[in-house]
């Protein structure tokens, strides 16, 4: 009986002060002129988003949320593919019988898990690019390729120009090809897995289908008469933009850059502690059956090691992501930055923030239905 | 078989030589990295002096050292900052002190040896930030931190004297140091502003603990505990409207001086929420469970700038008109309600962690649930989750940062202050923003290092 | 291949030494655990070592499969000099068999796959082949049926079985085993030492570290007693149980039996 009543009292309780605190929202904004309701997402934006010139101040308040979505996820995922490189490496390096290469992996842990992510994010944006020693765009550093007078990269302190593609024709016909010589590989692994299975020889399969898929490539790529070119990076004529290659500006660089070595760091402990967690009487019976080293590693430490790892590897991923939020001191057009300016420029406060962390919301809630879905998948199997 | 006298080791184990074979070039490739990373080093050490001892300009840094430290406070009350400092200092020593004796008590008990700590031992525990304050007292250039610096170190090894109290006065010394934690916030911030929260607050939670009820029936203890709670709250907050004790209250606090509060502040009221949400999580009643599942789900969810943002925009008209929160008050609840949701998942992970035999002892013994949860599963819960609890504090310490963007002046904020000053507009950028990356650095250094310590110490499994 | 092919080159006659140490020397850092050992160990020997905790047993038979690494003397395992030399250890490795206490299954592999994983890969027999061998090692250890299970779902005695078939898979000539019933449940001890007294009267050379003397009674051609780091006293069962000549044996063996 009390079960029933404290549940009702309770619900009651949470229900009464949601509503008080809705109404008085209301009450305030309507008080103060701003709306309550979501129109505002139809409605012009009234401001410019620098670097992105398809996106004009008339465009819907809806189309930049869109824009700060992409660019959200693209830092996240290319902070992602830092992160775990360099995480991977300084990790293993941490185990390694090298004195130094541990010690120096150890020093850089220690260092970045200690300082705030904002710290690292300024410093890249302030001590690398803004403030930093690089030439402004019209002066920008050139550095060629040896022998010819294309660059190969461009550096200023507000964008960096790296090689691009572009498309010169048979492009679809390429993509074909491609996709043919992915079917091919896939064949490759097959066909070099039943060999092991039957031979014993080693089926070296990654190699043959990598090779299926390169000589697709090449080959498609001579018969097509060259689909792709190699854009080398140039300043315009008037030194103000960059004209070919493929652009990036400093706010993403920073906020990658800082964000990929700051999560490397907690990647890297997760590693080294996840491959510490195999006991040592697994590597003893390994080597006991005569596995050398790389035997070892694959078929015994990694795989247990990866399983303890993969879970809180996924969590960092989604502080990753949460973390570009910060993308705003520098200026980088992510979600957050741009409700920020958009709330500046006299959208309405509540609304856009509401929208804001609905989107995050559901990045975080997606990451941790895979999340859970893996760690379901990587159970042992015990009694 | 015969008996073989003893003999040495044939290589000579100890010698620089054989160390660096085996360390540095047990292989080719091995020896091959050796040599790439010392090149490496030696360059970057060489620019790193540079840096440090002829380019930096790091007069941006000690010209402005008072506001990195204490940003905007008046600087007529700083003697408040001093008294503060100096009640903290003592504090800690009384701890350390207290703890130590316990400790001392403890090993005597079980007939083993008591190693009390050492200078050496302790000045090399605490390595970064004794580092930071020399590096903060060389650039000074007045008298008055030196002088500052000495009675918190003069006064924390007389705290640290309470370790020959005897046993029996060992609870006195543990509310003394609490208490001496109250007065030196109290020392600053008077009754200005919201300084009644964390201090009703803290009174409320003793209160709870301290109010003997055992004594009464069960449905009486309940209500007693409660009406003594609330009683001790609202007495709290009356003490502070009616006595006008003028003070610097935290509005006005900035630089690494609110950073450190701020921390303390909000996991000091995030605590006690965290604790009650983990209880409602694991609560039978289900809708207790959805309530709290949902609310620690959302905002575990989100980063915390948006909460920041929320407490900006939002949350002043979520409160009726009229009620002015200032800029911190505002960030302190958006913190506050951003750290309760982590506590929660820390506390019920410590939850989860206790064996079930130990709730059903209780019930065998007769006892109802509230008196169970109180004296038996949660102290036990608690004390296993001090590491998690210090991580999350350093964790909160290291966001602190993020007050930065709504426009707070808290450590990394100063830096504004600095660049806008003619002298640093442009140039200095970089020694800035290593002094504050140092001073973040050597601060959650030494607390992660001593979390890593108790956890050794408390025998808690990693992870 | 049936079970008698397989230990077909086991079948020489005894006395030709398998394993020889010589003035044999182990530190971990100052502290000496092993001094001066001399022990030959012949084809289809079964060579029983028993001793206080702490007298080097173990470590003894690590340093046979170079599991540690012995500071002086001299390692020969049927030919092959121990060094540091890679190449060596790995034949070495491929040659010994060793069983632990702590069982050291692979818990993601299947029972199958644990025993299928050296000879795939190290003997780089076919899956098919590798397989049948398998089996044919889980029917000598009495638990075939559990083939497809993994180790997490066995009881104690059933690991150590697996543990042993896994060994055995890689036919090796010499079988290690360091303590592997101390780990285990009494009523489980029994199953385990009845395959390893199977595989001992079927001829494969053994050493075996353990406290279970029935074991050493039964089998065991010669029985060695270490202390402190030094073989003490060698003899065969008979002479050793009832008539031990040290004082440290005497002591030894009053107080276990």
């Amino acid at each position: 009986m009390f079960r029933v009543v404290g549940q009702i009292v309770a619900m009651a309780a949470v229900g009464a002060l949601i509503w008080w605190l809705l109404s008085n929202l209301s009450t305030n904004l309507n008080r103060a002129g701003i709306g309550t309701d979501f129109g505002f997402l139809t409605r012009p934006t009234q401001f410019t988003i620098p670097y992105f010139t398809t996106f004009n101040a008339r465009s819907p308040v809806w189309q930049m949320v869109l824009v700060g979505v992409k660019n959200t996820l693209l830092a996240g995922f290319i902070g992602v593919l830092i992160a775990s490189l360099v995480g991977l490496v300084i990790g293993i390096a941490r185990l390694s019988t090298n004195w130094l290469a541990a010690r120096l992996a150890t020093v850089f842990v220690e260092f970045f898990r200690n300082i705030p992510p904002l710290v690292v994010i300024i410093f890249f944006g302030a001590a690398v690019f803004t403030f930093g020693p690089l030439p402004i765009l019209g002066e920008a550093t050139e550095i060629k390729i040896p022998g010819s007078s294309n660059n190969l990269l461009l550096l200023s302190n507000d964008r960096w120009g790296i090689p691009g593609l572009a498309a010169q024709g048979n492009v679809g016909a390429y993509l074909i090809v491609f996709a043919l010589g992915v079917v091919v590989a896939v064949g490759m692994w097959i066909w070099r897995t039943r060999v092991n299975v039957n031979t014993g020889a080693p089926h070296h399969r990654l190699l043959w289908s990598l090779g299926a898929m390169a000589l697709f490539g090449i080959v498609g790529y001579l018969l097509l008469g060259g689909p792709f070119v190699i854009e080398w990076p140039s300043l315009s004529e008037n030194r103000r933009v960059i004209a070919s290659g493929f652009a990036m500006n400093w706010g993403f660089m920073a906020l990658t850059g800082a964000l990929g070595l700051y999560t490397a760091s907690h990647i890297a402990e997760i590693i080294r502690g996840s491959i510490q967690a195999v006991p040592k009487g697994q590597t003893e019976a390994s080597s006991a059956l005569a596995l050398n080293g790389f035997q070892r590693y694959r078929f015994v430490v990694l795989p247990q090691a990866l399983r303890i790892a993969v879970p809180p590897i996924i969590n960092q991923y989604l502080n990753l992501v949460k973390n570009t939020s910060l993308g705003l001191a520098v200026a980088y057009a992510e979600l957050a930055a741009l409700t920020s300016t958009s709330i500046a420029n006299g959208r309405p406060a509540v609304q856009s923030i509401v929208v804001m962390m609905a989107v995050y919301l559901t990045f975080s809630l997606t990451i941790s239905l895979i999340l859970n879905i893996v760690n379901r998948r990587l159970e042992l199997v015990t009694r | 078989m015969t008996a073989a006298a003893e003999r040495a080791p044939a290589v000579p184990k100890g010698s620089a030589l054989a160390w660096i074979k085996e360390r540095l070039f047990r292989n080719f490739w091995s020896g091959v990295l050796s040599v790439v990373l010392i090149a490496i080093l030696a360059y970057a050490g060489y620019r790193v002096v540079l840096f440090v001892f002829v380019n930096g300009r790091w007069e941006a840094v000690s010209r402005n050292l008072t506001n990195f430290m204490v940003g905007r406070f008046p600087r007529g009350e700083i003697w408040r900052l001093v008294a503060q400092m100096t009640l903290l200092g003592l504090a800690l020593g009384v701890a350390a002190g207290t703890a130590s004796g316990s400790a001392r008590d403890r090993a005597a008990e079980a007939g083993l040896q008591y190693d009390p700590p050492s200078l050496a031992g302790t000045l090399r525990r605490f390595w970064s930030l004794i580092a930071f304050v020399l590096v903060l007292l060389a650039m000074t250039t007045t008298v008055g931190p030196w002088l500052v610096a000495a009675a918190v170190v003069i006064l924390g090894y007389a705290g640290w004297q309470s370790w020959r109290l005897p046993r029996s006065l060992r609870m006195v010394s543990w509310v003394t140091t609490a208490l001496l934690l109250l007065a030196s916030f109290q020392v600053v911030s008077g009754t200005d502003g919201r300084a009644w929260v964390p201090v009703a607050l803290v009174v409320a939670a003793a209160s709870w603990l301290g109010v003997p009820v055992e004594r009464l029936q069960a449905r009486l203890r309940r209500v007693v505990s409660l009406a003594a709670v609330t009683v001790a709250a609202a007495v709290v907050f009356g003490v502070y409207s009616v006595i006008g004790a003028p003070g610097v209250g935290w509005d006005n606090w900035s630089g690494m001086n609110l950073t450190l509060w701020w921390s303390a502040i909000v996991i000091v009221l995030a605590f006690p929420i965290g604790v009650l949400l983990a209880l409602a999580r694991r609560s039978t009643l289900p809708t207790l469970r959805y309530l709290a599942t949902t609310y620690i789900e959302l905002i575990r969810g989100v980063p915390l700038i948006t909460l920041l943002f929320m407490g900006q925009f939002i949350l002043g008209f979520m409160l009726p008109a009229g009620t002015n929160l200032s800029s911190i008050s505002r960030s302190i609840a958006a913190g506050t309600l951003f750290t309760a949701a982590y506590v929660a998942e820390i506390v019920r992970g410590g939850l989860q962690s206790l064996p079930p035999g130990q709730a059903e002892a209780g019930q065998a013994l007769g006892m109802g649930t509230p008196a169970i949860t109180r004296k038996i599963v949660l102290p036990q819960a608690l004390r296993a989750v001090i590491p998690a609890m210090v991580g999350q504090f350093i964790s909160l310490f290291k966001d602190s940062s993020l007050l930065f963007i709504i426009g707070v002046t808290e450590f990394l904020a100063v830096r504004g202050i600095a660049h806008a000053q003619p002298d640093f507009r442009v140039i200095a950028h970089a020694e800035t923003l290593v002094f504050v990356a140092v001073g973040y650095w050597a601060i959650a250094f030494a607390m992660s290092r001593e979390s890593q310590r108790l956890e050794r110490k408390l025998g808690v499994g990693e992870r | 291949m049936t079970t008698e092919q397989i230990f077909a080159d086991a079948t020489q006659a005894k006395g030709e030494a398998l394993i020889q140490l010589t003035d044999v020397d182990k530190f971990f850092g100052d502290f000496q655990a092993l001094k001066d050992i001399n022990m030959n160990v012949g084809k289809q020997e079964v060579v029983v070592v028993i001793g206080p905790s702490g007298s080097g047993k173990s470590t003894l038979i690590r340093c046979i499969n170079r599991l540690e690494k012995h500071d002086r003397g001299t390692i020969v395992v049927d030919g092959i000099v121990l060094s540091d030399d890679i190449r060596h250890i790995q034949e070495v490795r491929r040659e010994t068999g060793m069983v632990f206490q702590s069982f050291n299954l692979f818990p993601h592999l299947t029972v199958l796959d644990n025993v299928t994983l050296a000879p795939r890969e190290v003997r780089r027999m076919p899956k098919k082949e590798a397989e049948n061998l398998a089996m044919q090692m889980l029917e000598r250890v009495k638990i075939p049926e559990q083939a497809r299970k993994y180790p997490g779902q066995l009881s104690g005695g059933q690991q150590q079985r697996v543990a042993i078939a896994r060994s055995l898979a890689m036919q090796p000539k010499v079988m290690l085993f360091d303590e592997v019933t101390s780990a285990l449940d009494p009523e489980m001890i029994k199953e385990v030492l009845d395959v390893m007294v199977e595989l001992a009267e079927g001829g494969m050379t053994m050493i075996v570290v353990t406290h279970e003397m029935g074991f050493a009674r039964a089998v065991a051609d010669r029985v060695v007693f270490m202390s402190d780091g030094q073989i003490v006293e060698v003899g065969t069962p008979e002479h050793f149980f009832t008539n031990p000549q040290e004082e440290r044996t005497k002591l030894f063996l009053s107080q276990i039996l």
